[in-house]
């Protein structure tokens, strides 16, 4: 039996603080669809995808129901097709993109990921063929979903591919002026890419990973929010105490995810296999990680204090996760997107958050410049240059970071931005010197990989 | 063998197990299962026990009338049968419906019969009512076994319906979920 408390705060947690799963998202295996024949390869794919995916959604929904929690998102990740579709032409990649797009829609789910490349070390055909067909892939689909891995602490930078990066990502936005460049939010690039997140845009299926796996990705930035609140209101707290309750918060937190990626997975007949303790934030009031600053007693994420409340906040989202679930993967931290977080894109817009502190904080948050607008007249090494510190930040310091700049045509810092759903909105932040053309991208060839990857 | 239950009811107070359990002790009954609860200041208790062979319920009913008649204390002693073991069930689940609002008469007698109309087990109740304007003050929660005959879905559409008509929220989740939050 439960205890009337026990009972209250855990409806509390759905009711009004906003705890959902965010993310049930299916990794299908796509290396048993390999062909040379491009019309071959795409039946089988579909096949395949749906053969495994055809009932996700209505399963999700169903087990969701029977808990009082709604999965938000329910989504697919598959191998890269850069490696699955290695012989084929840059066209050819876009009329891949097509069909992914359109099997998408088939089985009911928002985005696909894993119209990927991984490229720290070098980049062959498909790779090649996948980068180059990035923007009209993205620009003419709704649903796909791309990334691309430039660097790994093992590998070093590749910063031909930066370079080519920067170029994908202006003309994919570029591509969808009048829709404020949203190609450009539906495309991350990588250090260090998990092969088992659950999270778009940067989702795929890992190369050693099973046939088919269910990843979870947790929410409930507004359940720590309202935990740090409620423990503050008549008493005094050290920061200690105060990371105690968010680590019990996330644990919590991560054992809904759990329960339900678990029996999900049962329910369709595939293996579980990772929760990502990531907290991830929605455009609402409430389920928000800015806020979370905020009840940390800072003005706005931000201001001078916001890297050391980051930092407490997600680690101790990682120590209370890592002990509630059995298998822990993916980014597993907290996102600060700043169109996809109503209060991160305030801070934004009232100038206490600007892209340089953003790139400290990337040093101690889970992922790096996520859903930015920025200039659209950014010169290509300006981007390339922001692209390749970020990924910088990644490889020196053994984590994942990652950039998603949307460079929206037309429009210059403060002009507004508007992406929709959990994409959301927010203001073109200002890029200081974006108008910087030197040659230090230009040079090309590979970062060498940090001493400290040579630990064999 | 028979067995015997013996319910114990008065307000509570410090010294009540204590007394009826010396005195199932002193009659050589043997103390199978106890378990009790206290809502608001009454007690209630069950006392299951295996009486030696002679000893019947109307002899063990009359030495606990003797003993505590003074006591402010209703004790009642019933024969189990032979079998006072719980019977054989098919496999259920159990989920926690919680309603949370405005209270009015006839609200447990509203949502049970709905319940009892699907043939679905209430196996723990509990609700407070203090009125006022605090959501959280009025709310009753149901633990409800539902077996696999049972038409679940229909049934919490049925709950959902009824709370909608009296303006109450209603949260139904399988019991797994607070256990998950809750229980590590």
């Amino acid at each position: 039996m439960f205890d009337d408390y026990e009972i209250m705060s855990t409806i509390e947690m759905v009711k009004n603080e906003n705890l959902d799963v965010r993310a049930v998202t299916m990794g299908i295996n796509l290396f048993d669809c390999v062909s040379h024949d491009l019309s071959v390869f795409k039946e089988k794919i579909r096949n395949k995808i749906i053969s495994h995916a055809a009932d996700l959604v209505q399963v999700c929904d169903t087990v969701g129901e029977k808990y009082g929690i709604t999965v938000v998102n329910k989504r697919i990740s598959i191998s890269p097709i850069a490696l699955v579709g290695a012989p084929f032409s840059s066209d050819q990649m876009v009329e891949i993109a097509h069909e992914l797009n359109d099997i998408a829609k088939q089985v009911n789910i928002d985005f696909i990921g894993g119209f990927s490349a991984l490229v720290e070390k070098g980049m062959a055909n498909g790779d090649k063929s996948l980068i180059a067909a990035l923007p009209r892939a993205l620009a003419e689909t709704q649903r796909v979903c791309a990334s691309v891995n430039v660097a790994t602490t093992k590998a070093g930078i590749n910063m031909d591919a930066v370079l080519l990066m920067a170029r994908a990502i202006k003309e994919a936005a570029a591509l969808t002026a009048e829709d404020d460049g949203i190609a450009s939010a539906k495309l991350c690039v990588f250090a260090n890419i998990p092969e088992d997140m659950p999270f778009m845009a940067g989702a795929y299926l890992g190369v050693g990973v099973a046939d088919a796996v269910i990843n979870v990705g947790v929410s409930g930035p507004g359940v720590i929010k309202q935990a740090i609140q409620r423990n503050l209101k008549d008493k005094h707290l050290s920061l200690g105490q105060i990371a105690e309750i968010i680590k019990r918060t996330a644990c919590k937190v991560t054992r809904v995810g759990e329960l339900i990626g678990r029996e999900v997975a049962q329910n369709l007949g595939i293996k579980f296999g990772v929760v990502d303790l990531s907290l991830a934030p929605t455009s609402t009031v409430g389920d928000s990680i800015g806020e979370i600053f905020q009840a940390l007693g800072l003005t706005h994420i931000g201001v001078p204090g916001s890297t050391a409340a980051l930092a407490m906040l997600n680690d101790a989202v990682k120590k209370g996760g890592a002990f509630a679930s059995s298998h822990v993967g993916g980014l597993s931290g907290a996102f600060i997107p700043v169109s996809e977080d109503l209060n991160i894109a305030e801070a934004a817009h009232k100038g206490y958050l600007t892209i340089e502190k953003l790139e400290a904080m990337t040093c101690v948050c889970s992922v790096g410049l996520d859903m930015v607008p920025i200039p659209g007249d950014i010169t290509e090494e300006c981007l390339a240059g922001i692209i390749a510190d970020e990924m910088a930040i990644g490889m020196i310091n053994a984590k994942t970071t990652a950039t998603r700049l949307i460079p929206v045509p037309g429009k210059k810092a403060g002009d507004k931005v508007y992406f929709g759903g959990l994409l959301g909105e927010a203001r073109v932040m200002a890029v200081p010197h974006s108008d910087l053309k030197d040659p230090f991208v230009t040079f090309g060839g590979r970062i060498p990989a940090p001493i400290h990857s040579l630990k064999n | 063998m028979n067995k015997l239950i013996i319910t114990v009811l008065g307000k509570d107070r410090p010294g009540i197990i204590s007394k009826v359990s010396a005195i199932l002790y002193e009659n050589n009954c043997n103390l199978e299962n106890v378990n009790q609860m206290i809502l608001q200041n009454q007690f209630a208790g069950f006392f299951f026990v295996e009486p030696p062979s002679g000893v019947t319920r109307n002899q063990l009913q009359k030495i606990f009338l003797e003993r505590t008649g003074d006591s402010g204390l209703t004790i009642h002693v019933s024969s189990l049968g032979t079998n006072g073991s719980p019977e054989e069930e098919s496999p259920t689940e159990i989920f926690l419906i919680t309603t949370i609002g405005p209270d009015q008469k006839g609200l447990v007698a509203r949502f049970s019969s709905i319940i009892a109309s699907f043939n679905a087990n209430i196996i723990n109740l509990k609700a407070v009512f203090k009125g006022g304007s605090d959501p959280n003050a009025n709310v009753m929660s149901y633990q409800v076994a539902i077996s696999s005959d049972v038409d679940a879905s229909a049934m919490f559409k049925a709950l959902k319906e009824k709370a909608c008509e009296l303006n109450l929220d209603i949260r139904i989740q399988h019991k797994n979920i607070f256990d998950a939050i809750n229980k590590i």
